[in-house]
């Protein structure tokens, strides 16, 4: 469906059915160059049992106008306004690497509308490479080339699909390569203060973390996990696209946390 | 690295879409002879059919060992995604219905193998679609010749029998500025030669019966999603102009298939209707037999060429042979650029003797096989003058680019040294009926 939020038309997936506020709604959010795609293989579940589901594309991103906002902060203000605009008055929030960044600035104002925060593939902060963000201003191209080479793990890298016939590393590169990633990039570069933010949540929390996560490393996602107080879950064989190579592991994490809360 | 694999195309042939852990350790891609898949529980099946999960339910939509192979082909081609079907014509037939509906128009290269030019000129336009031919590498009538209903301009990477090259880099540039996507015949390419969507194609299809089979046991087809076409664009009139993807689908809950799934759009909708009703799919044991060939595709795709050259250089030499036609000598500069690894395998003579030399030739070889396919490990030689064209008159021949002496080759991968001997008889035949 198309949203107007600050009168841009914001595009946001809700998972194969209509959007119904009054059921216990989970909010997905996309990482760097990435878009509502990212979460094909979980939103659908959850809207088909008993959720709602909003899984945007972020300003500037795939179906939606508007240009990417240049600090996480500017984009947790602006979930804000989203959320309003929907009339959702309490959330489960799902972030992957960015999307997790983004959950966190919403949540540091917002504890009172967050019915709990789920970090997937990422961690508190996320340094990036000064190379990687150069390379994106000049070739997103061959930033989003670099980015999914050490995004996907093994079994991606090998060609194995959940969805038959299909390449992961291919589609994820074409949303890529299209989207503002240098943009992205440089704001989670800049975000300095998911570490101090993580610690004081108050709300549930989850951790999912990938075994073989090259972009937001296992040290730094274990790191995240000691900060939000939780026992992270983690995905054996799996890089750091978590939701895209290996859906259903991260699928079933997920409502085994959702679904204990929503009991 | 292709699109969607950081493999060499070598490795990827080889091993791509599938692992041995996942099948009792089994080193070969097993093959799933199966009709369907049992599902755990009503909650998993209802998942499946919502696609709320990826999986198999029938085989005539998908099945596990031709999904290895699509995946192969995909990565190969630099794609998205890939879907296999029973040949090559019902992959064209496939992405032909998926992007057209009654009222549409193709714009097709003059210059493409008969029984698509069949299916477009005639097949088609009973359903309401019609399609004019064009000289692909004019772009002043490629531009020309499309209307506001077009949606799709077609083409082969080599041109069946012409041996045209179509120059994709320029057909894709002019056909995507007026937004229409590209579709690329790349039959006798093959990957190892030439990778449209690298050259901005949109979708590659292929008749794996030929070159990526390579061994003339099974026939079989494949269609490439290249991921790079905006299929929510609109026409002049800001309208949708693919509303085939960009609609609602009302047999399938109503999905958009280029909001749910983007970059592979174009192949979920081919999954999910043309697959459903046409039913055209690849069995899994002509999947498994096309995979052992796919898995040494390179290195035979380098001995053809080798062979190729090697023939080409030896045929103008030959007293008794009249000329030669092969890609890599004409000088189109375009040719070089697609093609640095070689033009692919295929070539065309003349005999003297006209139809009755060509016919002396064939009747006096005795290791190339005379048939009607193309792409075997073993040279294949036909006549058309004596047998697809046999009852056209020489003018009529000629309207369709085939002089009565032509003889098509597709060049194996033999010892030169034998193929040479065994062309030698059939050209001394040749120069015996104009004795």
């Amino acid at each position: 469906m198309l949203v107007q939020v600050d009168e841009l038309n914001i595009f946001v997936a809700t998972g194969g059915k209509i959007f119904d506020p009054d059921l216990p709604t989970i909010l997905f959010l996309h990482g760097s160059g990435g878009d509502h795609r990212t979460w094909a293989m979980q939103t659908r579940w959850f809207a088909y049992n008993g959720f709602s589901v909003l899984a945007p594309d972020l300003p500037g991103h795939s179906l939606s106008d508007g240009n990417a906002f240049s600090t996480i902060e500017e984009s947790g203000i602006w979930l804000a306004k989203f959320l309003n605009t929907l009339g959702v008055d309490k959330v489960h929030l799902v972030g992957h690497s960015q999307g997790f960044l983004t959950a966190l600035a919403f949540a540091e104002h917002h504890n009172d509308l967050v019915r709990s925060i789920t970090a997937i593939g990422t961690a508190a902060e996320i340094p990036v490479n000064e190379h990687l963000i150069k390379t994106a201003e000049t070739s997103r191209d061959k930033a989003a080339e670099m980015m999914c080479n050490w995004g996907f793990g093994p079994n991606a890298h090998q060609g194995i699909s959940s969805v038959p016939g299909m390449q992961p590393i291919g589609i994820s590169r074409a949303i890529m390569k299209n989207n503002p990633l240098e943009v992205d990039l440089r704001a989670c570069a800049e975000f300095k203060r998911g570490s101090e933010i993580s610690k004081n949540l108050t709300m549930h929390k989850h951790c999912i973390l990938a075994s073989h996560d090259k972009m937001t490393p296992m040290k730094a996602g274990l790191l995240l996990a000691k900060n939000m107080s939780v026992n992270p879950q983690i995905i054996q064989n799996s890089g750091h696209m978590l939701p895209i190579e290996s859906p259903k592991k991260t699928l079933l994490a997920l409502r085994k946390f959702i679904e204990t809360i929503a009991s | 690295m292709a699109n969607s694999s950081y493999y060499k195309p070598e490795t990827i042939a080889l091993h791509t879409g599938y692992t041995p852990e996942s099948d009792h350790g089994s080193r070969a891609v097993p093959i799933y002879q199966t009709t369907s898949y049992a599902f755990d529980s009503v909650q998993m099946a209802s998942s499946l059919f919502n696609v709320e999960q990826g999986g198999h339910i029938y085989s005539r939509i998908s099945n596990p060992t031709v999904s290895v192979l699509e995946q192969r082909m995909a990565a190969l081609e630099g794609g998205t995604g890939a879907i296999c079907t029973a040949s090559g014509m019902s992959a064209l037939f496939s992405t032909f219905i998926t992007l057209c509906s009654a009222g549409d128009h193709i714009v097709s290269s003059e210059q493409i193998y008969g029984s698509t030019a069949t299916t477009l000129r005639y097949t088609l336009k009973r359903f309401g679609i019609e399609c004019d031919f064009i000289p692909i590498n004019d772009m002043d009538a490629l531009r020309s010749a499309i209307r506001p209903n077009t949606k799709l301009v077609f083409c082969e990477s080599i041109s069946n029998p012409g041996m045209e090259v179509s120059n994709i880099p320029e057909i894709s540039k002019c056909a995507n500025s007026l937004g229409i996507p590209v579709v690329v015949d790349a039959t006798f390419a093959t990957p190892s030669l030439n990778r449209p969507i690298e050259h901005g194609a949109n979708i590659v299809v292929h008749s794996i019966t030929k070159w990526i089979g390579g061994h003339g046991n099974s026939i079989g087809g494949c269609i490439i999603d290249g991921g790079n076409f905006d299929w929510g664009c609109l026409d002049e009139k800001n309208k949708k102009k693919f509303p085939e993807l960009t609609d609602p689908y009302a047999p399938f809950h109503g999905i958009n298939f280029w909001e749910e799934f983007g970059p592979t759009a174009f192949v979920m909708k081919v999954r999910s209707e043309a697959m459903r009703d046409l039913g055209a799919a690849l069995s899994p044991n002509n999947a498994f037999l096309i995979l052992q060939g796919l898995e040494t595709l390179d290195i035979r795709m380098k001995k053809h060429v080798e062979n190729t050259v090697a023939l080409r250089d030896w045929l103008l030499s030959q007293n008794g042979v009249s000329w030669v036609r092969h890609p890599e000598m004409r000088d189109d500069s375009h040719i070089k650029a697609m093609f640095p690894l070689g033009a692919g395998s295929m070539l065309c003579f003349g005999v003297v003797g006209e139809r009755k030399g060509g016919a002396a030739f064939i009747n006096s070889l005795s290791l190339a096989t005379h048939l009607a396919n193309v792409g075997d490990s073993r040279t294949l030689v036909l006549h058309p003058g004596s047998t697809t064209h046999s009852r056209l008159t020489k003018e009529d021949m000629e309207a369709a680019g085939i002089s009565e002496d032509l003889i098509r080759v597709s060049v194996g991968i033999e010892n030169i040294e034998d193929i040479k001997v065994d062309f030698l008889n059939g050209i001394k035949s040749a120069l015996r009926t104009i004795k």
